[in-house]
């Protein structure tokens, strides 16, 4: 076994000095030499992987070819060191720490390439090579980066050797310092910190293990951890923390902000909970870069027609806008109209988003109020009138941009953000159109979306607006025999809204005991609406009667006191009591009214698909 | 993790024993000494391992260089539940003629799928790509 490890030891010598030193050998030596690096390396294989004894003899001819070149190179040095660590390390394969001692030494310098063509490789694959042998000698290799910090660690105790530069791991270094200059990384301090505290604790867990790993592993420690120098693993994450970088973390590392900050919330409400000792979570931080080369995403040339694709490094091919800026297509007015539409939906959605960033960024600085209000006015307006100020086509526009699912989700996430007014009429339009948006949404049934921010506003309304928007239910439309309600309540949003409005409407009567807060003549519209709706309720059968989202609970005795008992009878039949409906019943206390970040995020995510 | 919190990076699993499933279907399990920014890993001591059934058997095969882009997965091998494998290791001659049989049961399979579809009329198109396996 011996003989063996001094073939191996040899030729890998010869192999290594080769490229360090770049001396011209004999032709057949190196053909030898470089022929059979694989056999060589078998038997190595066999020493170390298969734990057992001695592998098949390798060849003889080569040891003796092999050990006269390695004494006509600098034997002296490495030859001296080689019996040390002969005798001290059986398995392992002192050349290559020779090696790696030599390049760290610095002593061999740059190798230049020079390829013979006796030898069996490609002047490439030798190249190659060389850059490998490069990392294994980089330009100055100072102590402060033990190279075999962590991996060595792991393997147990470490081999002494002649070098304690290259294979002593002082604890404290790993993980290693950040040798990156302070423009590049920044590391928050909590993240420091964080660090220093994880060194400590895989230091006392280290102490734990070791004993244990150490048994195992003391029989067989890893003579080639450490090839990869911390210098060299700190230049890959480097070349990654590049890649991460951006301007806008928000935009394209979107579910991580998101992640993180759900984490922080949730150990601040830990922290709230008195639980001490905050388990601080590190944050990658990149760094923010200004990107200053700016590309026109549309790229046009005059007397084209359309656009052309243009590729930078931004965007290998640039998708073109589905916007058109040409001119208007005259043949078909539908197929206009509705791209139209779609395109007043797409410009009202980017600067909603624009706005839901800037509020979702900025905390409570007052002139910010002034611009948010600004820009949710332009939106309110696009969306109200387009380029109509008839109120007929206003509606017309505003109920088209509802048809879209788009508009839908569009609609459901501005209702939240504008005032209490514009967020009324919004509402009050959609309840007198109902049955006509209930058409249209039949292939979407996308109308659930608006339903949490209408239950919102309707608890803002006031009772004449809430009658208006009753009776705009109940008006006999011209030319058909049915009232809208009929279609309303076999919808299923239809119903819910009903039931909301109705329950808003009982809350508001009930709050306010005295009769003088509202008008007789309300009143008595009122009371005519529930009779009416209860009417029609009950004489819907029961299979066509849409399941209402919701239930709310003061229904049975709003109509209780309104209707007879026959008619209570058969609504009841119809309106399961069994959903309690804890959103509306909390929403409808109005002693605290849900909070728009709370209402927001649950349309944002529950509603919208 | 300690590196770069939030993601997922390859410099932990330096010095330790990884298998690593390539995309021709081939299974090396070394000593992962190095990477660099595209996965290209460095493999040491690596062993071809072949599975056939129950059994399977190593060749050596020494150091790996390995593109990025053919890696399919990699991960750390526990050395201390490495041993603990319902799997019988046997000798390379052995595994590899299994491996042959194995290959010739699957061909002869697959052609007379092939003469059943084409009694019916039908054919099916040959992958010619590497990745099937």
């Amino acid at each position: 076994m011996a003989r063996c490890s001094q073939n191996l030891i040899d030729s890998q010598a010869v192999l290594e000095d080769y490229f360090l030193e770049n001396e011209s050998l004999p032709m057949e030596e190196m053909a030898v030499g470089a022929v059979n690096p694989l056999g060589k390396m078998d038997c190595i294989e066999d020493l170390n992987l298969m734990e057992q004894g001695p592998g098949e003899p390798c060849g003889h001819q080569i040891p003796e070819k092999a050990s006269r070149i390695h004494e006509e190179e600098d034997a002296k040095e490495e030859g001296e060191e080689e019996e040390e660590e002969k005798e001290e390390n059986e398995l392992g394969d002192p050349a290559v720490l020779s090696a790696i001692h030599g390049a760290q030494r610095g002593d061999k310098g740059s190798p230049r390439l020079k390829a013979p063509s006796g030898l069996g490789m490609s002047p490439v694959s030798l190249h190659f090579l060389c850059q490998t042998m490069d990392y294994l000698s980089p330009i100055s290799f100072r102590s402060t980066y033990p190279s075999a910090s962590s991996p060595a660690r792991h393997f147990g105790p470490q081999l002494p050797s002649p070098d304690p530069s290259l294979f002593y791991s002082p604890p404290a270094s790993w993980p290693p310092r950040f040798s990156l200059p302070s423009h590049q990384t920044q590391l928050h301090p909590q993240h420091q910190r964080i660090l220093q505290k994880q060194r400590q604790e895989q230091q006392s867990s280290h102490k734990h293990q070791s004993p244990r790993v150490g048994k195992l592993w003391s029989q067989k420690p890893d003579p080639y951890a450490g090839l990869m120098n911390q210098r060299e693993k700190d230049w890959v994450i480097k070349v990654q923390m590049v890649q991460l970088q951006s301007e806008n973390p928000e935009l394209d590392d979107y579910y991580y902000q998101e992640y993180y900050q759900k984490l922080e919330r949730k150990q601040a409400d830990e922290e709230l909970f008195g639980r001490r000792g905050r388990l601080e979570s590190p944050k990658l931080v990149t760094p923010y870069i200004q990107k200053t080369e700016d590309y026109e995403s549309v790229v046009r040339i005059e007397g084209s027609l359309g656009q052309v694709a243009v590729s930078t490094c931004f965007g290998p091919r640039r998708a073109i806008d589905a916007v058109s800026h040409g001119s208007q297509e005259q043949d078909s007015a539908i197929y206009n109209q509705k791209l139209q539409v779609l395109y007043r939906i797409e410009k009202m959605f980017l600067q909603l988003l624009k706005l839901e960033e800037n509020q979702k960024g900025m905390l409570a600085k007052s002139y910010f109020y002034e611009l948010q209000r600004k820009q949710l006015e332009k939106i309110y307006q696009e969306l109200r009138t387009g380029d109509q100020d008839n109120s007929e086509e206003a509606a017309n526009g505003f109920l088209q941009v509802l048809s879209v699912r788009k508009g839908k989700v569009l609609v459901a996430r501005l209702l939240l953000l504008l005032p209490r007014d514009q967020a009324v009429h919004l509402v009050l339009s959609i309840t007198s159109h109902l049955p006509f948006l209930i058409r249209r949404d039949t292939a979407d049934q996308a109308l659930h979306m608006l339903f949490k921010p209408m239950g919102k506003c309707i608890n803002l309304l006031a009772f004449s607006e809430l009658l208006q928007g009753l009776q705009g239910l109940m008006v006999l439309q011209p030319g058909s025999q049915e009232r809208p309600i009929t279609v309303v309540l076999q919808n299923q949003f239809g119903i819910s809204l009903l039931y909301t409005l109705l329950s808003h409407g009982e809350q508001l009567v009930s709050l306010n005991c005295s009769l003088t807060q509202h008008s007789s003549s309300d009143l008595a519209a009122w009371t005519d609406m529930v009779v009416l709706i209860a009417w029609e309720i009950s004489h819907m059968s029961t299979a066509s009667l849409a399941e209402p989202l919701v239930v709310p609970s003061n229904l049975p005795s709003l109509f209780c006191r309104y209707v007879d008992k026959q008619i209570v009878q058969q609504l009841e039949a119809r309106m399961d009591y069994a959903p309690v409906a804890t959103d509306l019943t909390y929403l409808g206390k109005l002693s605290c009214p849900p909070t728009y970040q709370s209402v927001r995020a649950e349309v944002e995510e529950g509603k919208i698909h | 993790m300690n590196y770069m919190p939030g993601t997922a990076s390859l410099i932990e699993d330096i010095d330790k024993k990884h298998l690593v499933l390539l995309r021709d279907g081939r299974t090396l399990i070394g000593y992962l000494r190095s990477i660099d920014q595209f996965a290209n890993l460095v493999l040491h001591q690596t062993v071809e391992r072949i599975h056939v059934g129950k059994k399977y058997g190593d060749i050596p095969r020494g150091i790996f260089v390995v593109r990025g882009e053919n890696v399919v997965l990699l991960g750390e091998i526990d050395l201390e539940k490495e041993s603990d494998t319902p799997l019988q290791q046997v000798s390379i001659e052995e595994i590899l003629e299994e491996q042959r049989v194995e290959q010739q049961t699957k061909q002869e399979a697959e052609k007379l799928k092939v003469q059943a579809l084409k009694e019916r009329g039908l054919s099916v198109p040959r992958v010619d790509t590497l990745d099937e396996y």
